[in-house]
């Protein structure tokens, strides 16, 4: 190799050198403000409860929740069950049958003693059109079922709006469970502050979860490594970045296993998007756009202590389809609402959240990857110190360690879970792999979601379903 | 640099490791201490409900050790145990006890917000000043009403609806109305609603200054009159025939006579659903109220309302129909019309009735 060559190489590789430090710095200091504001945040609830800062009565705010199913008849049963067990008056549950090609519906007319109804239905937002409605007005709140054309995911929930009755509605997913005293502590927000126009919750992995009527009655990280690392994983993200967005009303993502949502605003906004697989976070950055464009007084709020029980994916296989999918979710409605992209008039969203997804969630596989093909690169001209490389890598891993750790023990212990020694230790061992090993697996699918794309348009992305865990 | 960075970083999140740490033993061991104070309380209570009056030392030491909210809370607790064992005699040292708890009024007063919201708390829960007009202790609330925390202001005009004074809840209502924080206004008329002392004087106050308060205020003060009395008529017609009234406060009043039908008020409501409104929500809030007035002309302006344009006044009337009992035979022109929207608003609440007189019978 010539001088002038090797000397460009080296100043390819100290442009790059230079851009990671810069990424680095702002990627560890952002998990560190997060972490650091998400504890005290959770100390401080908690600190909120123990003095009676809480509401002392039930202030029922009127709430449908829509169950959009497909292909579901393993878990729909138990999900409408634990549904009707919680902890609130006021609600209507709404199971939207996307066209399954299983038993869904069968399943639910006879565990619940259905009938058909000729219902009008009030189509505020477009959708597939209705086969049957089933109403059964048999147990505390009014259930119904709208069994309709498969449209996708989105599509079953514009219907689910367009049934439902309420003036909030919360999405879910069929193979989750709410925690009995879950929506009377979602509304809070609501009550809190009359602007609010969404309210995210905290979704947690179900794998070895004991419940029962809604209530966790034994708690222990999940013998599936794969779940277990992603419980860590869960703790972390919905600690970190979730609180700190919702200081400054940034938050861009509410999940879709247990999100509420103004009705008025989302049908103003224009629903669910068909268009895109991430249609949770799309509908989140579509009411940001609407609202600041319309120059609304809004807020979207996080709502710490509402708490969702999902199943997390058993198999490396499953896990890296859910990745794929929610990554390519994320391109779809970054790119469909990139007006936000540097742009003034919305501030915060748009110089600190949108930046952060666009630079530490869409582009950070191509990042990482680019690292490791740089280091490579490095070491096959000569140009890397190898004992350095290994002492950074070790001390991020380490921080990325106690940042998980930090979130695994404000989470459990804020919220009264008891955890043995022996999971404390399952975690420790864990968190360290998930961070060395997964993340990079991980940050690879990623990097692939873009193949192949335009064939999932309105695929569910299944997972493998198993009974949930209830009594 | 990256590395002095996050060397300084780990260090925290260790520190912050170790906080998590010590936090699970200092709140286990506080249980603890607070456990054996709780028995302590119990203790001393117990003794104390065999006398006629708390003992001199006894107040003082409350007095002395409820200045500190652990030691307030482990009281409340004590108090709770102590009334599974003998509530008559508990209730009775409860109002003993209001010497103390007004001298620890502007104890609390002094302490951080989140602290101070717990004083009312336990004013409230065991009405522990009510019937007793201390203007230290009401002063003391309306002060909390100000403050910016939520549940501070909630739990402290809880305290005031205790108490039952008409004059301190109303001073409370005008406070809430001048804020710029916003209070959730079912939490208001739920908790007018719990108030514990003479209604008629509270009601009487709230009319002679109904109209200086704002919108928001008015229709949260027409709704708490919605439930809890029908006694108001006259005067809710008075403002529902205004029509400067701003819109929402309108509304209000046509669902007000939806509770408690009143003759008078039904020309205008038959006005408010045959004539143009400027506003749906006029005629789909009158097709709701009309259910309560059954006659013959009602049912021929719900059947005209059933084609209406607007989805919820359809709705609405379809309900209302439903709601008189009438039967298919008499629905039959709308069942066989030209409207096939109105027919299937209709036949949709049949059904549901069918679905409930099910449920009925198997109950």
């Amino acid at each position: 190799m010539s001088n002038s060559t090797f000397l460009i190489i080296q100043q390819i590789l100290d442009c790059i050198n230079v851009f990671f430090v810069i990424y680095l710095i702002g990627y560890s200091s952002f998990l560190f403000l997060s972490v650091v504001i998400g504890s005290s945040e959770l100390y401080r609830k908690k600190r909120q409860e123990r003095f009676k800062n809480s509401l002392l009565r039930d202030y029922y705010i009127p709430i449908s929740i829509i169950v959009p199913a497909y292909n579901e008849e393993v878990t729909v049963v138990e999900t409408v069950q634990s549904l009707l067990a919680l902890d609130y008056t006021l609600y209507e549950i709404v199971v939207v049958d996307d066209g399954s090609k299983d038993a869904t519906s069968r399943k639910l007319i006879e565990a619940f003693q259905m009938e058909p109804i000729r219902r009008p239905v009030h189509r505020k937002i477009k959708c597939q059109p209705e086969e049957f409605i089933y109403e059964s007005s048999m147990y505390k709140v009014p259930l119904t079922l709208v069994r309709k054309k498969n449209g996708g995911k989105a599509d079953a929930l514009n219907m689910g709006i367009n049934a439902c009755k309420y003036p909030y509605f919360i999405c879910m997913d069929a193979d989750s469970v709410l925690q009995y005293d879950s929506l009377s502590r979602i509304v809070r927000p609501l009550i809190e502050d009359q602007n609010v126009v969404a309210v995210g919750g905290v979704v947690r992995p179900s794998n070895s979860v004991e419940l029962e009527r809604g209530r966790v009655v034994n708690y222990q990280l999940p013998e599936n490594i794969l779940a277990c690392m992603q419980v860590l994983e869960y703790d972390r993200s919905f600690l970190a970045s979730r609180i700190l967005f919702d200081k400054f009303n940034g938050s861009l993502i509410i999940s879709g296993a247990f999100g509420l949502f103004r009705k008025e605003t989302v049908i103003a906004a224009g629903g669910y998007d068909h268009s895109t697989m991430g249609e949770d976070m799309e509908l989140v950055l579509k009411l940001h756009e609407y609202c600041v464009l319309n120059n609304l007084p809004y807020s979207i709020k996080y709502a710490t202590d509402a708490i969702c029980w999902s199943q997390a994916p058993e198999r490396l296989k499953d896990l890296c389809k859910q990745r794929k999918r929610w990554h390519l979710g994320l391109f779809q409605s970054m790119w469909k609402h990139r007006v936000m992209l540097a742009s003034p008039k919305f501030g915060a969203i748009s110089f600190i959240s949108y930046f952060y997804f666009l630079l530490y969630e869409l582009l950070s596989p191509f990042i990482e990857i680019l690292g490791v093909a740089t280091m490579v690169a490095a070491f096959t001209v000569d140009l890397i110190n190898i004992p350095f490389m290994l002492l950074f890598f070790l001390i991020y891993a380490v921080f990325g360690c106690t940042l998980t750790m930090t979130a695994f023990f404000a989470r459990t212990q804020t919220v009264d879970l008891k955890i043995s020694f022996i999971d404390v230790l399952k975690a420790l061992f864990l968190c360290f792999f998930e961070i060395t090993v997964l993340r990079f697996i991980l940050a690879f699918v990623r990097s692939t979601a873009f193949i192949g794309y335009k064939k999932k348009k309105l695929n569910w992305g299944r997972i493998e379903r198993k009974k949930i865990n209830i009594k | 640099m990256v590395e002095t960075l996050i060397y300084t970083y780990l260090a925290i999140c260790v520190s912050m490791i170790i906080f998590n740490i010590v936090c699970i033993y200092y709140f286990h061991r506080r249980d603890k201490v607070l456990l054996r104070c709780n028995n302590r309380f119990v203790e001393d209570i117990l003794k104390q409900i065999q006398l006629e009056q708390p003992d001199e030392k006894h107040l003082k030491d409350l007095s002395k050790k409820l200045t500190k909210v652990n030691y307030l809370m482990a009281f409340d607790e004590a108090l709770e145990r102590a009334y599974e064992k003998d509530p008559d005699r508990v209730k009775t040292y409860i109002r003993q006890l209001s010497s103390v708890f007004v001298y620890l009024t502007l104890e609390y007063l002094k302490k951080e917000k989140i602290k101070a919201a717990y004083f009312p708390y336990i004013i409230n829960k065991y009405d522990i000043l009510r019937g007793l007009n201390i203007t230290l202790v009401t002063d003391a609330m309306l002060e909390l009403v100000k403050d910016e925390n939520l549940y501070c202001r909630e739990n402290a005009l809880q305290a005031l609806y205790s108490i039952g004074n008409a004059n301190s809840v109303l001073e409370a209502l005008k406070i809430l109305d001048k804020s710029e924080f916003y209070h959730y206004s079912k939490m208001i008329y739920d908790g007018l609603l719990l108030f514990k002392g003479n209604r008629l004087e509270l009601d009487e106050k709230i009319w002679e200054n109904f109209f200086s308060f704002h919108t928001t205020m008015r229709v949260t003060l027409l709704n708490y009159f919605r439930f809890s009395s029908g006694d108001y008529c006259e005067k809710i017609l008075r403002i529902m025939i205004d029509k400067k009234e701003e819109d929402e406060i309108r509304y209000n009043c046509i669902r007000y006579f939806a509770r408690y039908p009143y003759e008078p008020a039904l020309s205008f409501l038959y006005d408010f659903a045959e004539q143009e409104q400027p506003f749906w929500e006029y005629t789909a809030i009158t097709a709701s109220a009309l259910a309560s007035y059954p006659n013959e002309k009602t049912i021929s302006v719900l059947k005209v309302l059933l084609c209406n344009p607007n989805w919820y006044v359809r709705y609405n009337a379809a309900e209302s129909l439903n709601k008189l009992g009438l039967r298919y035979e008499e629905l039959i022109d709308v069942f066989e019309g030209k409207d096939r929207y109105a027919g299937e608003m209709l036949r949709y609440r049949f059904d549901q009735k069918r679905l409930a007189e099910r449920r009925n019978r198997y109950e």
